[in-house]
């Protein structure tokens, strides 16, 4: 990399050419003040907050934009610049309602934060008191263009990063305000529910209703997690005040998303209503009664141990951890040796020996081809980067025979028998990304798997942890109709009537593991409850065969334990002993299992 | 040595910051060793003595006529004159009024309330008349400190005190500045 030498506020500095001064300024710790730049998005000097004195530049420059170059000479907080800031700031103060102690970002705004960092302490200019509307009409957030700076940051993220461009400017002059699909009520436009917008905004003009008002960022307590929602495992950060979930962000850092969350992953979880099941249950007569951890799992190491092994079943949620994964298969398949074992949802099968690709690795290719996959209902943060992909170029190739969401941004579309052209057409291609999923099988997927190296491959899994269930073998057609005693470890799944689980027969006996009461686990003679997503630690393992860390947000509620924590405690009391000493070898062990499956 | 003279008054405000100023609790006794508080809301004498004092206080914004005097009264008989809360320094809480306008803003509040009938503007004489637009304290007479905050924390108010008394201008380092 070519490097340049510069010096900013008198310090020697290096850089990479082509780098910008703020980001040449950022990299050795010198900070300068931003308002409409944040580092996942274009920057458009928009705003003026990051002006800085270049010697021989007639003008104060936006270090946000400008490049740096040999021998410049920067300064970034002479008086000058101070000044100049400070007029940006006056200005901003003086348009619509920066009257902080009735805003909702009062104590989490950047524009405070810079009013106080300069020390405004009074409005120089009378406040121009344009009144504007609020738009309320959105389920998950509001819009208050009273508060908004115009910054663009929002518009920005719905286009870079959802790719979805559902906000825009509209209006001119002072009248300007971000506006959704040109003059669009929000809750009734093209918006898809992610909350990059809210997450982006720098100011109180976007705002999540569920938490407004709620705690401001140091009254809350944040933890750094994975999403359990799909098998895209995008990193979360969950904010919390007293034991309760505020927020869920997407996590700026997280390699697999980079930020991007969708609403799944963002909202979803924080609107569940289901009860909870709090403590063990154990079924006396034809009545389940509370009963305590140990009567819980004696009474289940007593029914396992009541029949042989090729009476017993297995069937474990996709949504476990992979702790529990690899315990429920020492315990079941290597110590009862038990075969009939499975997962709630099939795996889509991946082709051996090709190389993996990132989602963001799509972001440079040319050619996509989508295959028997639907991401925008089912792993919605992938189909952003489809799109984006597309908006920066790549050609979709959809091949599918269903419906498919992703039919609008596709230039061609084939069914699965014509997936040979697909294949062709991304030989050509200089840098061709394939993303397939359980809609292709047998021939379809030998088609592709001609594209060899030339092509980077992502299968989807169909469910959260399904590639670590593969790995550890619950992908091989269990059927509950066989087993005397189920162990049924259903996590926080809903599952619906008429799900394979439904034709258990009535004499089986059924334990099972359940977060939410269902009848599945008011049918169960056993229950054991389990934590949640946001009570729960461990790891999951996404779509690209990526480890990621599951941490504990809040305390489990009642006496509901882990899913690897509780099959460890069923472990030891079926064997006498604790399989694993903690959570860390635990976690080595499974780890070791999942990645180094053959593939 | 003689005691340094402190006046306060209000404008528009909520009298928030003056409970903020008593927050200073037993620390305004020292305080007391060094200063006078000739007049305030709380005394028998409501304002500035006319041999006037150094430091005068003002909490509130700039809503009516009856503020306008208020205020120049006080920066006649001052010499240091000290804006205390956001109401003050931005107008604050009552210049949001100005979203709707003061004419709108006054028939919701005394005609269109739901809980009121046959609702009418008060008119009386002794009144101030509501400006048409709500300011900060400076935007009608010069204004030497500003100390925002709503209210100020008891701590920003000891620290401008003992600023003064030490004859600085005080400059609030970040934990006693903040807006809300
Ligand atoms: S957007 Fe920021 S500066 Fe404006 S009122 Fe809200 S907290 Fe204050
Ligand atoms: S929530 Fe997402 S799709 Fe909707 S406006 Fe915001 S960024 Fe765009
Ligand atoms: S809504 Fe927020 S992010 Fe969008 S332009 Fe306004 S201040 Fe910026
Ligand atoms: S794409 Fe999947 S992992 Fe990412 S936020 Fe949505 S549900 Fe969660
Ligand atoms: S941050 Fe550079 S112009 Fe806004």
């Amino acid at each position: 990399m070519e490097m340049v030498n510069l010096t900013i506020n008198g310090r020697s500095v290096s850089a990479p050419s082509g780098s910008t001064i703020l980001k040449a300024a950022k990299d050795v710790g010198i900070d300068i003040p931003t308002l409409c730049d944040h580092p996942s998005l274009t920057p458009i000097g928009a705003c003026r907050m990051c002006t800085v004195e270049v010697e021989g530049q007639r003008t104060l420059v936006t270090a946000c934009t400008f490049p740096v170059a040999d021998n410049m000479v920067v300064q970034t907080e002479s008086p000058r610049v101070v000044k100049a800031r400070k007029l940006v700031l006056e200005l901003l103060f003086s348009e619509r309602n920066h009257i902080c102690p009735s805003c909702e970002s009062s104590g989490n705004c950047e524009l405070q934060e810079l009013g106080y960092r300069y020390g405004i302490d009074h409005w120089k200019y009378p406040a121009i008191t344009k009144r504007f509307p609020i738009d309320a009409t959105h389920r998950y957030m509001f819009l208050e263009h009273n508060r908004c700076v115009l910054c663009g940051r929002c518009e920005r993220g719905c286009g870079e990063l959802a790719a979805n461009h559902t906000l825009g400017l509209g209006n001119r002059g002072s009248d300007s305000i971000i506006n959704c699909d040109a003059m669009t009520p929000w809750g009734s436009s093209t918006c898809v529910s992610c909350g990059t917008c809210l997450q982006l905004c720098p100011t109180g003009a976007i705002s999540d209703k569920r938490s407004a008002f709620m705690g401001r960022d140091t009254e809350t307590e944040r933890v750094k997690s994975t999403c359990n929602r799909c098998s895209i495992g995008c990193g979360i950060e969950v904010a919390t005040r007293s034991n309760n979930v505020l927020r869920i962000e997407g996590d700026w850092e997280a390699v697999v998303n980079g930020g991007r969350l969708c609403e799944n992953g963002r909202f979803a979880p924080l609107f569940e209503s289901r009860k909870r099941i709090t403590k063990p249950l154990v079924k006396t007569g034809d009545r389940q009664t509370e009963a305590t951890w140990d009567k819980a799992l004696s009474t289940a190491a007593e029914l396992l141990g009541s029949v042989g092994g090729a009476e017993i079943g297995a069937v474990t949620t996709s949504d476990a951890t992979n702790e529990a994964l690899y315990l429920l298969s020492l315990i079941f398949r290597d110590n009862l040796k038990v075969s009939n074992v499975g997962m709630v949802n099939g795996a889509v099968p991946v082709l051996p020996g090709l190389p993996c690709g990132s989602l963001q690795d799509m972001l440079q290719s040319d050619i996509i081809i989508a295959a028997g996959v639907d991401p925008v209902s089912d792993q919605p943060v992938a189909s952003f980067f489809v799109k984006r992909a597309v908006d920066l170029g790549a050609r979709l190739i959809l091949v599918d025979d269903k419906e498919n969401e992703l039919a609008p941004f596709a230039s061609k579309k084939l069914g699965i028998n014509e997936i040979s052209t697909a294949a062709d057409i991304a030989g050509e291609a200089a840098s061709p990304f394939v993303l397939y999923g359980a809609g292709i099988a047998g021939d379809a997927m030998r088609a592709l798997a001609k594209l060899g190296d030339k092509a980077l491959f992502l299968a989807l899994q169909p469910g959260v942890n399904t590639y670590a269930a593969d790995a550890l073998g619950f992908n091989n057609g269990f059927t509950p109709k066989s087993a005397k005693v189920l162990f049924a470890q259903i996590g926080e799944e809903g599952l619906t009537t008429g799900h394979m689980l439904a034709g258990i027969d009535d004499k089986t006996a059924l334990i099972v593991q359940a977060s939410y009461q269902s009848p599945l686990t008011q049918r169960a003679d056993i229950v054991l409850p389990a934590t949640i997503w946001s009570e729960r630690k461990g790891s999951l393992t996404n779509s690209e065969g990526r480890v990621q860390k599951v941490n504990q947000a809040i305390k489990p509620q009642g006496e509901v334990k882990s899913d690897w924590e509780i099959l460890s405690l069923l472990a030891e009391t079926l064997t006498g002993k604790p399989p694993v000493t903690s959570l860390e070898e635990l976690s080595t062990l499974a780890q070791q299992k999942i990645t180094n499956k053959e593939i | 040595m003689a005691k340094v003279k402190i006046a306060t008054d209000w404008l528009g405000g909520c009298a928030g910051c003056h409970m903020s100023v008593l927050d200073i609790d037993e620390r305004i006794i020292g305080l007391l060793d060094a200063v006078e508080f000739t007049s305030s809301p709380v005394t028998d004498l409501k304002h500035p003595p006319k041999d006037g004092v150094t430091v005068g206080i003002l909490e509130g914004a700039i809503c009516n006529t009856r503020n306008i005097e208020v205020a120049k009264m006080m920066r006649e008989r001052c010499q240091i004159l000290v804006a205390l809360g956001n109401c003050a320094t931005f107008g604050n809480i009552p210049a949001m009024r100005n979203l709707v306008g003061t004419g709108e803003a006054l028939k919701r509040a005394y005609v269109e309330t739901e809980s009121v009938v046959d609702g009418l503007i008060p008119a009386s004489p002794e009144l101030g008349i509501p400006v048409e637009r709500v300011t900060g304290v400076d935007k009608v007479v010069k204004v030497d400190v500003f100390i925002p905050g709503c209210p100020p924390s008891a701590d920003a108010i000891y620290f401008a005190f003992t600023e003064l008394l030490a004859g600085r201008i005080p400059e609030f380092p970040p934990e006693y500045f903040k807006y809300d």
